[in-house]
């Protein structure tokens, strides 16, 4: 019997791809946000607003993680932008691999973007500990599902740099808590932003959308030659 | 809920760090699992019970050295020990907010090997 020690990461595979990820967007300027949420919290909803509002001074690419249908790819293509479904089959989360891969495969499409939205796989578990090289991560909840989810969920609420509390114009007919919920945030997440939206109305997103061009700004302001248009 | 694809990058990482040490089997897979991996020890052996079924890994079993997420508040500084499921909130001594750091690892440490010949191989194997 032998002990062989290993010391090795389970998840350096994914963390290797998703270094490689990081560099090259960094190349290309493109500022990528992972999108994370349960199902049905309002993420490709508040894609499509965003991609209304920002298409025409920005190029914007979106990844869509799913387990099953291009529903979701087909909906940003339909507001005018390249985006790829990625089907995990079953899987809960998506892997920087399956990210690698699917741009490759859009041979260029998703490619020297303003940015890149990946919206992963709803669940509010799994995608937390896969690093995808995205700049940062953001974390939905929407008002429906009550304001428990900061404290239950505390993994993704202090991984995200951004809580986007969605569906802000059905807060009358449900009892939703919004003091609580941004209290549970500040104590998660005390350098993390908050922002209260309703796509369908259109409160709130402004403040969002600011948050993505100033990210951008920055990383530009980061890397001066990027995002230079080839 | 992702225990089943943590178990086959396991099996992965395990079966390459004992890829050049010919014929014998894996018995035993160390592993350190953090309170913050989003990774339930259970669930990942159970995961690893079915992925080895009908393999060479069959019987082999994860040893799960848990790793808990270290609690730092700015007043009252470390809390030791905690009830499952209450990281991450307030100082139960003061109410301040809690500093969480670590608890984020998924490594393999360790692998046991048992050489197919016992007599000469295992002790090429020691000597190595």
């Amino acid at each position: 019997m032998t002990e062989v020690d290993v010391k090795q990461k389970v998840l350096a595979a994914n963390a290797a791809a998703a270094a490689g990820l990081r560099e090259t967007f960094a190349r290309s300027g493109t500022l990528v946000v992972n999108l994370i949420s349960s199902p049905g919290s309002g993420k490709t909803t508040l894609l499509e607003k965003t991609v209304a509002a920002l298409k025409g001074s920005l190029r914007l690419g979106g990844l869509e993680g799913d387990i099953a249908t291009e529903r979701d790819a087909e909906r940003l293509r339909k507001m005018g932008i390249p985006a790829r479904q990625i089907l995990t089959g079953g899987s809960c989360h998506l892997d920087a691999r399956q990210v690698e891969r699917a741009i490759a495969e859009e041979e260029g499409r998703l490619s020297n973007l303003d940015v890149l939205f990946i919206e992963n796989v709803g669940n509010l578990i799994c995608p937390t500990g896969y690093d995808l090289g995205e700049d940062f991560k953001i974390v939905l909840l929407s008002v429906t599902e009550g304001e428990d989810k900061p404290f239950k969920y505390p993994a993704i609420f202090s991984k995200a740099a951004v809580t986007v509390v969605t569906k802000i114009d059905l807060l009358p007919y449900v009892p939703f808590d919004l003091p609580a919920v941004r209290e549970q945030v500040a104590t998660l997440a005390p350098d993390g932003r908050l922002v209260e939206v309703s796509a369908t109305s259109g409160a709130g997103m402004d403040a969002w959308l600011s948050i993505l061009t100033d990210a951008l700004a920055k990383k530009r302001a980061e890397v001066p030659a990027a995002g230079v248009a080839p | 809920m992702h225990e089943m694809g943590v178990a086959a990058e396991v099996r992965r990482i395990a079966r390459a760090s004992v890829a050049d040490r010919g014929p014998g089997r894996i018995t035993q897979v160390k592993l350190a699992v953090g309170d913050l991996a989003a990774i339930e020890p259970e669930l990942l052996s159970y995961a690893w019970e079915a992925l080895v079924q009908g393999t060479p890994e069959e019987g082999s079993t994860l040893d799960i050295d848990w790793r808990p997420a270290r609690q730092h508040c700015r007043v009252c500084g470390d809390l030791p020990g905690r009830a499952p499921g209450t990281w991450l909130r307030l100082c139960p001594r003061c109410g301040g907010i809690l500093r969480v750091t670590g608890g984020d690892d998924l490594d393999v440490l360790q692998v046991v090997f048992e050489e197919d010949d016992p007599g000469e191989q295992a002790a090429g194997g020691e000597a190595r």
